[in-house]
């Protein structure tokens, strides 16, 4: 006996609003990214850097319990490390409010630069499956003939992109500094990291938003998935050389690196040159130690080109929405 | 009370480059199964485009089930159903996650929409191959996985274009009657473009001709075939001349064509009168070929314009 009617039954259900259908887009094309067990290897690598950022600021915490075994283990160091450790808790004992939101703040910086890496190879291999292969396969006249339109389309799409960020970016750091908060010494430390979170959410949503536009940009202007799939590549690895070189020769040629424009926005948010500042004022050995720093570095964390990074990134995300406009079309 | 109409043109007009797709469109259709025929290129595809929003209407305007084309988009889609006529699955999705997905993207809630794919799957007789990835399917499954994503979610109107593409005879009947069912019994009006006259001829009730983008008949097929020319070739081993002075007599045109067939112009709907001269003459003929009727007629004329502007 069959399990369903062979014949055809009429429906009469309440239909779901758009965007609930809007959503459905997003997870079938999350979900399609997810069977890529390439794909889940590279979101457990993630989560798992945020289980170590999350441990290392349990073991900062942990220099303000006197017998605890990190500050057992701390004697074992040499002198000037020693030394560094004594002032870093002491300074954290006496201005909590400072050290633990300058630590926090300048660590996610570095953390979150860190991870944004894999963040962009993942859309790498996410980009035949967000609009590439609709395309290519005319998928694209399904989704167009149901009901919903183009934008909801690209919006679904859009959501998948972010989506697939937020596992391999965000949900790692914001869950890094919630478990490393929570096994702090101190409720306060939560209170004290604010700041670090704030520009943590603010500099994810401003990231997370460029690159998944971008991203459906480029997978938007190709109906081969190696095409599109080496076009983002090539744009990031590019990005990369051209960067050093151009500091040299042609400034405003950096910014035809997004990953460079993404940076540059990211030290305006977070600022760390100011706070590596408040830490070696505080801490003198600091400097002796980031004497070795080269100045350029120190420089580049100070002042940030941030409105070069800006219009740089508008003109990139208004040329990607371009893009999908042209071509997400059913013929 | 009459029908409500279900689509409704008004000089609906596409033009992509020099050419006009759709030519001045204008027409008002009832529900029913509606046959959609001309040759490749008329513009059936085009005008089903334009009404779905899939191709943006140059000018002119266009209602479907009673909403404006172009205002309504998503309200009009979510009641109606469309199956493309080339491939259009997901990669690497298998038949029952594409029709349900379908299903959803049209409103069902999840539940719901695997349970109507199921059904879907098996009303148009898809058995375990509906857990193969879609890009695996032969064109007849393909065809009947087009259908299915069509209709899951019980729309009031499916447009399918050319469904019984790259079938087998046995395969092409078997999707026919699939179609034709949605109608006759289970009330879903039904637009059917195609470019063969046996399956429009077989399933629809009303026949819209399009031809160079513009509609040559909108009639019903009983009328279509009702309406014949008074016509006859009369094949006949001798006595042409006899039978030409015949026809004269009665006023009726008469032709000797090429091929030695005797065109006559009998100008009746039935064939009585020229049997009724021939059985007065004691003539009996080899053959008569009727005149085709409307339908048959307005296809051919369809064919010649399309072969013109080629």
């Amino acid at each position: 006996m069959a399990i369903h009617n062979t014949s055809y039954q009429h429906w009469d259900g309440v239909h779901l609003g758009i965007w609930r259908r809007r959503g459905v887009v997003a997870g079938s094309s999350l979900t399609a990214c997810l069977r890529n067990k390439w794909m889940v290897n590279l979101i457990v690598v993630c989560w798992s850097t945020a289980l170590a950022a999350a441990g290392i600021l349990f073991l900062v915490g942990q220099l303000l319990v006197a017998d605890s075994i990190v500050v057992q283990w701390v004697s074992n160091f040499n002198p000037e490390l020693q030394q560094f450790v004594k002032l870093l808790t002491t300074w954290l004992e006496q201005h909590p409010q400072i050290s633990v939101r300058t630590t926090q703040n300048v660590a996610f910086y570095f953390y979150a630069m860190f991870l944004l890496r894999f963040s962009i190879f993942a859309l790498g291999m996410a980009m035949p499956l967000l609009i590439t292969r609709d395309l290519a396969s005319n998928a694209i006249v399904v989704y167009s003939a149901k009901a919903i339109n183009r934008g909801d389309y690209v919006l679904g799409k859009f959501c998948a992109a972010f989506g697939l960020l937020t596992m391999t970016w965000l949900g790692p750091v914001c869950a890094a500094w919630l478990v490393g908060n929570l096994l702090a010494p101190d409720w306060g430390f939560f209170w004290h990291s604010r700041a670090a979170l704030g520009h943590l959410l603010l500099f994810g949503f401003i990231a997370l938003t460029s690159l998944s536009v971008l991203a459906l940009g480029i997978s938007a202007c190709s109906v081969k998935e190696k095409s599109t799939v080496a076009i983002w590549m090539m744009w990031w690895v590019l990005g990369g050389v051209v960067t050093p070189i151009a500091t040299h020769t042609q400034p405003w040629l950096r910014h035809v690196s997004f990953n460079y424009n993404l940076q540059q926005i990211a030290l305006s948010i977070f600022g760390p040159g100011t706070d590596l500042k408040v830490a070696q004022d505080t801490i003198p050995l600091l400097s002796t130690m980031m004497s070795n720093v080269h100045p350029e570095t120190m420089e580049a964390l100070n002042a940030p080109t941030i409105w070069g990074a800006v219009v740089a990134m508008i003109l990139m995300l208004g040329g990607a929405a371009y893009v999908i406009w042209q071509r997400v079309k059913p013929e | 009370m009459a029908s409500p109409l279900i689509i409704e043109t008004a000089g609906l007009t596409k033009v992509f480059g020099p050419q006009r797709a759709l030519d001045g469109v204008s027409l008002s259709v009832g529900p029913g199964a509606i046959g959609l025929l001309g040759p490749n290129g008329a513009g059936k595809s085009t005008f089903m485009k334009c009404l779905l929003q899939l191709q943006p209407i140059t000018s002119g305007s266009a209602k479907l089930l009673g909403r404006e084309v172009g205002r309504e988009g998503r309200e009009i889609r979510r009641r109606v159903g469309y199956a493309p006529e080339q491939d259009c699955h997901i990669p690497g999705m298998v038949g029952c996650e594409f029709v349900t997905l379908c299903a959803q993207l049209s409103g069902l809630p999840f539940q719901a929409a695997r349970q109507r794919a199921h059904e879907m799957l098996d009303f148009v007789g898809m058995g375990q191959e509906r857990y193969r990835k879609c890009e695996t399917y032969s064109t007849g499954m393909k065809q009947r996985l087009k259908l299915a994503q069509a209709i899951v979610h019980d729309p009031q109107v499916v447009f399918l274009d050319e469904p019984t593409n790259g079938l087998d005879p046995k395969g092409q009947a078997q999707i026919l009657e699939l179609v034709a069912s949605l109608w006759h019994t289970f009330g879903i009006t039904v637009v059917l473009s195609s470019h063969l006259l046996h399956d429009v001829e077989s399933i629809c009730e009303q026949i819209i001709i399009i031809a160079r983008g513009q509609v040559l008949v909108h009639d019903s097929l009983a009328n279509l075939k009702a309406r014949k020319r008074g016509a006859a070739e009369v094949v006949v081993a001798d006595r042409h001349l006899e039978l030409q002075a015949a026809c004269q007599r009665r006023n009726w045109a008469c032709e000797l064509l090429s091929n030695g067939h005797l065109k006559v112009d009998h100008q009746a709907e039935s064939l009585n009168p020229l049997l009724q001269l021939l059985h007065e003459l004691k003539m009996a003929p080899l053959e008569i070929i009727p005149s085709p009727n409307a339908l048959e007629e307005s296809f051919i004329q369809a064919l010649n314009l399309s072969h013109g502007n080629s």
